[in-house]
């Protein structure tokens, strides 16, 4: 029997998207259900228990479903699966854990035996990318009205696996689905195991015990990189990591201001020294692989440039004191910065390199690193009293939508959204309300890129990397391939050489 | 004898109450809560107050330490947060592996620590007593997430003897097991030592010297029976520290026990989980003390069993 042994450092909390949209559930359902679409490894919407769709009003997506498809318990998938796998998620109580990423989705009708539409509370543009998410697999409605509670331990949907068993804290085994639609998993068996210590994992798979570690060690990925018993597979994620700035608060309403703090910053000797390839440039607000994403162009409009940096703060009014440190009528150019240590990688490091990289044209970074809850209870907190604060966002529902309109749209300063920034702008307002209110993706995607022109003039953040999804696995495992999305871990075009 | 023991369990209940409300008290008071650790950082306001509410998260302290207590005095522990299953489901899967590891690591401390012990006592400044002197040392001052790794690295790595990690085999228990003990073999072997030379200075071991009976007689019959007490009240408090040892032990080993049931309701926030954790190791804690001081008795007839 052709085994893949993963090993990675949490058990599930669950394996039912309802009640488990974080990785170490996702990485193991992902392979078990399936939504009607999925997303590929280039971050494209593609068919999966859905053949093809059509927009039949603003609120309303009609879909024809895969005939013959069966769930792993003998179900028949059908239109009435896609309706009860989403009144039980939307109508339940309480409503499924992913409901709060799903926007405006509402549920769907039947129309014919393959036939569904699929219902939004608004316009909501964002709804293809919506139903890509890895976690909006089908669920057999028998199975779950059959196993109550115990379904979230055992799922039953239509993918490439299906369960075999989890032993809480030790491990959890899935295997080739054989009446599978579509091409058949090649490897017989997968066996997630829980291997919390880092150095115990990598070790792990050193010794053959393991083919595949997930989060492995980030100071052995160089040393792993050149062995040839071994593959790192990376790529881009979708998480980028900045250091924000509160654009209401004084000195941070001037623009030149901002402006010549990211001048003042050395993005890329952050990346090349701390970061030590194990992220990626941020080349804007979204990572790469985000519908909508637009190259702002930051080295060129903000290039690392110290001089530039003082001319512009000159600009603004800030002269250089006695000691070098910018003032302004006798005030001294101090900013106060929240930030956390270990909730990003490199988070406090970052940090700190950025603050020695301000006082060098005059401006005093002071930094508070506190526990990652007490800085995620203040920056939601209105108003908030800091200047500037390190954070990370994922796009989680690859959709710019996700992003411009929680972030940068004046009515979503927290506690409503996430304009931690203050940002405020008319005309950003106009263009992401559009942009979610329509269908059109191609005009969608027009609206995004003017969104995010606007903004690279007006900089509220300083973007520092994009984070990097890396996977090592024993080089005799070929076709695995790692998805931007840390969730969509595919493993059925997985297979081990001898 | 029957009177002490069930005075000794009703004594406990009190005790556990006082646990059951520390443990909630704790994690109250830490930064963070379960809902939001759910849902995840993105989750909208009304979603968090949604889910809140069904977990009955929303309600005073007060009420909530006593609603447990009403349910923990029905034999319910209730169902966990994070995962919406039994607690007593969860902790039924993960105490036999841990009561294993202890129970392993507790053979090996008594017999190991036991036996270097009577040996250093017997040839005291030896060249064996100064070795296990430094090894004591050793295995009382170094980490057990280090002396792990270290196991791991020689006997799986390099060695290929024996598994990284995870739970099955008996080769599975070696290493958890091993590195677990290490602190109280130090500890054992140490106070053995002490204990078996203070017996051997006492009058009536000279008497039993003088009036011929033979050396092995004298240390099995007079000395060690006597030097039992002050190790058995160690080993009482040594299954203790393992318990507790096991939490890390469990975690470098990837060991399915309580250990880690424990640091996963931590992170999660999810007090009804750690408070079934919590109980179970407490109630451990008072049945090993009972077991202890009931075996005084057996060792020793001056012992009362008035209580």
């Amino acid at each position: 029997m052709r085994t893949l042994t993963i090993v990675r450092p949490t058990d599930p909390v669950s394996l039912d998207p309802n009640l488990e949209t974080t990785a170490p559930g996702a990485w193991v359902y992902f392979n078990m259900l399936e939504g009607l679409l999925t997303l590929d490894e280039k971050m494209q919407v593609k068919p999966a228990l859905a053949t093809s769709y059509e927009v039949m009003s603003p609120t309303k997506v009609r879909f024809k479903l895969r005939p013959g498809v069966k769930f792993h318990d003998g179900t028949p998938f059908n239109a009435a699966a896609v309706k009860f796998t989403f009144d039980r998620a939307l109508r339940g109580t309480p409503p499924a854990r992913w409901a709060s990423l799903a926007g405006s989705l509402d549920g769907a009708e039947v129309v014919d035996d393959l036939t569904v539409d699929v219902v939004t509370k608004e316009p909501y543009g964002p709804i293809l990318r919506t139903l890509a998410m890895y976690c909006m697999g089908m669920v057999s409605p028998t199975a779950v009205q059959k196993m109550g509670a115990d379904f979230s331990r055992a799922p039953v949907g239509t993918g490439p696996f299906k369960f075999v068993e989890w032993k809480t804290n030790t491990h959890v085994i899935i295997e080739r689905n054989n009446d599978y639609w579509g091409d058949k998993a090649l490897v017989d068996r997968v066996i997630f195991k829980v291997v919390p210590e880092e150095g115990a994992r990598m070790i792990a798979l050193q010794t053959g015990d393991a083919d595949m570690v997930l989060f492995p060690s980030p100071a052995q990925l160089p040393a792993l990189r050149k062995d040839s018993k071994f593959t790192v597979h990376e790529t881009t994620g979708i998480r980028v990591v900045f250091a924000g700035l509160h654009a209401g608060l004084p000195p941070l309403d001037d623009v030149r201001v901002r402006q010549a703090l990211l001048h003042a910053v050395d993005r890329k000797a952050i990346l090349d020294n701390i970061m030590e390839g194990s992220a990626g440039p941020a080349r804007g607000v979204l990572a790469p692989g985000v519908f909508g994403y637009k190259d702002m162009q930051l080295d060129r409009l903000y290039p690392f440039d110290k001089a530039r940096a003082k001319a512009l703060l000159g600009q603004a009014g800030w002269t250089p004191g006695p000691d070098g440190m910018m003032t302004k009528g006798g005030q001294r150019l101090s900013l106060s910065w929240l930030a956390a240590r270990g909730r990003y990688p490199k988070d406090g490091e970052i940090t700190e390199a950025i603050q020695a990289m301000f006082k060098e044209v005059g401006v005093e970074a002071r930094v508070q690193v506190l526990e990652w809850a007490a800085v995620f209870q203040q920056v939601r907190a209105n108003p908030l009293n800091h200047h500037m604060f390190t954070l990370g966002w994922v796009t989680s529902n690859a959709d710019a939508d996700y992003s411009l309109y929680a972030l940068f749209h004046s009515k979503q300063v927290p506690p409503t959204g996430w304009n931690t920034s203050r940002y405020a702008n008319a005309r950003v307002d106009t263009l992401v309300e559009q942009a979610r209110r329509s269908l059109n993706q191609t005009e969608r995607e027009k609206l995004y890129a003017e969104v995010q022109d606007i903004i690279a003039k007006e900089m509220v953040w300083i973007p520092v990397y994009t984070t990097k999804e890396i996977v090592v696995t024993r080089a005799g495992v070929k076709g695995f391939q790692v998805h931007p999305v840390e969730y969509n871990l595919a493993l059925w075009k997985t297979w081990l050489e001898r | 004898m029957l009177t002490f023991v069930v005075r000794r369990l009703l004594l406990a209940v009190p005790v556990l109450l006082g646990v059951v409300f520390v443990v909630m008290l704790t994690i109250d008071l830490l930064p963070g809560d379960a809902v939001t650790l759910m849902l995840g950082e993105h989750a909208t306001k009304d979603a968090v107050a949604v889910l809140r509410e069904h977990l009955g998260l929303d309600k005073p302290f007060a009420v909530r330490y006593l609603d447990y207590v009403t349910r923990l005095a029905r034999g319910d522990l209730g169902r966990s947060i994070q995962q919406n299953r039994p607690v007593a489901r969860e902790l039924a899967d993960a105490w036999p592996a841990t009561l294993q590891l202890t129970i392993a690591a507790l053979l090996i401390a008594a017999g190991v620590g036991i036996v270097a012990g009577i040996v250093s006592a017997v040839w005291p400044n030896s060249v064996f007593d100064a070795i296990a002197r430094l090894a004591s040392l050793f295995g009382l001052s170094m980490p057990i997430f280090w002396t792990g790794l270290v196991l791991i690295v020689v006997f799986s790595l390099w060695l290929n003897w024996l598994p990284v990690g995870g739970a099955g085999s008996l080769s599975h228990l070696v290493l958890p097991a091993v590195t677990l003990a290490l602190p109280s073999v130090a500890m054992v072997s140490r106070m053995t030592r002490s204990a078996v030379l203070d017996v051997l200075g006492e009058d009536y071991v000279r008497t039993a010297r003088a009036k011929g009976v033979g050396e092995p007689w004298v240390l099995g019959k007079h000395a060690l029976r006597n030097a039992f007490i002050p190790i058995l009240t160690l080993l009482g408090l040594q299954s203790g520290q393992l318990m507790g040892g096991a939490v890390l032990t469990e975690t470098v080993f990837a060991w399915p026990g309580l250990g880690r049931l424990m640091v996963k309701a931590i992170f999660a926030r999810d007090y009804v989980l750690l408070q079934g954790a919590v109980l179970v190791f407490a109630l451990a804690f008072v049945v090993i003390n009972l077991l202890v001081d009931l075996s005084y008795g057996l060792l020793d007839p001056r012992v009362g069993r008035q209580g």
